[in-house]
């Protein structure tokens, strides 16, 4: 029955497209960019939990992290011509890089100390992006990205970048899932429940932070990359603290630490505002309030939510 | 050669020191208990050996190898496994999961392979689990397997902690005040869990107020006062000292 559930949530899934074009035809093209974008931030979400949700370490710097790959693939496919999946490398070895170096740094910080320092990352790199216009051209920004090809596969129509950006949402989702489970998510957890036993345990709490926090740059800088290959388009607005934010209410409101609740956060969270553009007046006054009732019916998140009324039933 | 050897150990905190040139030795299979007033440095000498406080001055080895200045999870990982004044556990993990975190990083540590699940790592595993598995029943936890070790009360708490310092197989055994704030029936249960660690030939040192439990199951008995170590001896003897009753009662 699970099984079966999960095999007609996958079926619906990949034929969206095609139910689009036949029940709106005439919306097809703005839902499947809302979805596109749903996918990509249920992807950067993910990876973002796994420093917050799953070592515990509230880092603000992910949206640095997205930026420097997509900026690295961007320049890399505008100036150098590398093909579109060499980009995506690059710009996920870039931000595993950048991540590593400053990693060991911060790492050394205690918790808020952490926070800030992670939040000097996220500024800088904004800074950075904004003013070295020899390379990113500041806010000019990069244009004319090609579209993504995979071999002789152009991703060039919506439809066709709505399956690539589900494939890449799957791919980061089972990454995920291997990562916090078992023996890795095991250590991982130790260093985030207790780290001073987790010592005593023989679990090195510092590479266990630090690899959580390397893989988790790694997986935001491809799918960065994703992104500016998506939109064609990178300028320096696209890292700034307000994604931050994004994935904060995602994370925190969808279940930190969950697979399950932060796919719904971010569902939620992306989809619900374009939603509520119906009501452009009241769209802002009606989500504030209801993160509001979240936060107060439920501090655990829409998982713990969840969870609730499964043992109930 | 003592299995643990402590040589003129030194840890000063802003001006006080707290371990004052501090000698100790212990043999494989003994059974010692340090004790003193509070604030006498005990468990400050206990986290010098295990690497959670840098020592001032001194040399700590254990079966040969220099202690000084490697972190906990480097002593840990030679054998030497310690339990904590305030009862510590790994809160949202399940009480069987808190026990494998205590295994899983002396048997292997291969990243990849942890991420694929390889069969010989499934093997391990299903090892580390039934290990597990009779260790929560030897402390009465059984039932209790898949509970969050939040969950647990205090008690549980430290029996699941004492557990978790047994899974590796530990070659010398640090406690720290197993029997603090327990029931006299636990208090008795932690007694018979040491005695028997005793009989299997482990080399454990206890840091204990409980003179009941120290004067009935040390072999040997060392007394610490204001960091220095004051007199050293079997119970009998300790029990009688002039320097061990001032230190305790005052003159």
């Amino acid at each position: 029955m699970r099984r079966a559930g999960w095999l007609a949530l996958g079926v619906f899934v990949v034929t969206v497209p095609w139910l689009l074009s036949a029940a709106v035809p005439r919306q097809q093209r703005y839902i499947l960019h809302v979805l596109i974008f749903t996918a990509i931030v249920a992807a950067l979400a993910l990876s973002y939990d796994l420093v917050v949700g799953h070592v515990g370490s509230l880092s603000l710097a992910h949206p640095a992290f997205f930026g420097i790959g997509a900026y690295t693939a961007a320049i890399l496919a505008t100036r150098a011509g590398w093909p579109f999946l060499a980009g995506v490398l690059g710009a996920v070895i870039a931000a595993a890089l950048v991540a590593a170096m400053v990693g060991v740094p911060l790492f050394r910080l205690a918790e808020h100390a952490f926070a800030v320092g992670t939040l000097g990352l996220a500024l800088v790199t904004s800074v950075v992006a904004n003013n070295w216009v020899e390379v990113t051209r500041g806010p000019l920004c990069v244009t004319g990205i090609p579209k993504p090809r995979l071999g002789p596969l152009a991703i060039t129509t919506l439809p066709a970048f709505y399956w690539l950006a589900l494939a890449a949402l799957v791919a980061v989702a089972l990454f995920y899932r291997g990562l916090t489970t078992f023996r890795l998510g095991r250590a991982f957890h130790a260093v985030r429940d207790n780290e001073p036993l987790a010592g005593a345990a023989g679990v090195d709490p510092l590479k266990y932070r630090l690899l959580a926090f390397t893989l988790a740059a790694a997986i935001a800088g491809g799918i960065g990359a994703l992104y500016a290959h998506y939109l064609s388009v990178m300028c320096p607005e696209e890292m700034t603290v307000s994604l931050t934010v994004n994935l904060l209410v995602i994370v925190f409101l969808g279940g930190v630490g969950s697979l399950r609740g932060v796919l719904l956060g971010a569902v939620l969270f992306t989809a619900l505002p374009e939603v509520l553009r119906l009501a452009p007046t009241w769209r802002l006054v009606i989500y504030g309030g209801l993160l509001l009732l979240v936060v107060i019916r439920s501090p655990g998140g829409l998982e713990s939510l969840l969870r609730r009324t499964a043992g109930a039933r | 050669m003592a299995l643990l050897e402590v040589r003129g150990l030194v840890k000063r905190f802003l001006g006080v020191t707290a371990v004052d040139h501090v000698d100790l030795a212990v043999e494989p299979g003994e059974l010692v208990s340090l004790i003193g007033p509070n604030g006498s440095g005990k468990t400050t000498l206990f986290n010098c050996v295990t690497g959670y406080l840098a020592a001032d001055g001194g040399r700590v080895t254990f079966r040969g190898h220099d202690l000084t200045g490697a972190p906990p999870h480097r002593v840990a990982r030679l054998g030497v496994s310690r339990t904590f004044q305030q009862v510590s556990v790994f809160g949202r993990l399940s009480a069987l999961d808190n026990l494998l975190v205590f295994l899983q990083q002396h048997q292997e540590e291969r990243l990849l392979a942890r991420l694929l699940r390889t069969p010989g790592l499934r093997r391990l595993e299903a090892v580390a689990v039934e290990r597990a598995r009779r260790l929560l029943d030897l402390v009465g936890l059984g039932a209790k397997a898949e509970a969050p070790a939040g969950s647990l009360s205090y008690g549980q708490r430290k029996l699941l902690a004492f557990a978790g310092a047994l899974m590796p197989d530990p070659e010398l055994l640090l406690l720290d005040e197993p029997a603090a704030a327990v029931n006299p029936t636990m208090i008795n249960q932690m007694k018979e869990h040491i005695l028997a660690l005793h009989r299997e030939g482990k080399t454990v040192v206890l840091v204990e107020h409980n003179m009941d439990v120290v004067m009935d199951i040390s072999e040997r008995v060392v007394v610490l006062d204001h960091g220095q170590k004051i007199a050293e001896g079997p119970p009998e003897a300790i029990r009688r000292d002039p320097r061990v009753v001032e230190a305790y009662f005052g003159r």
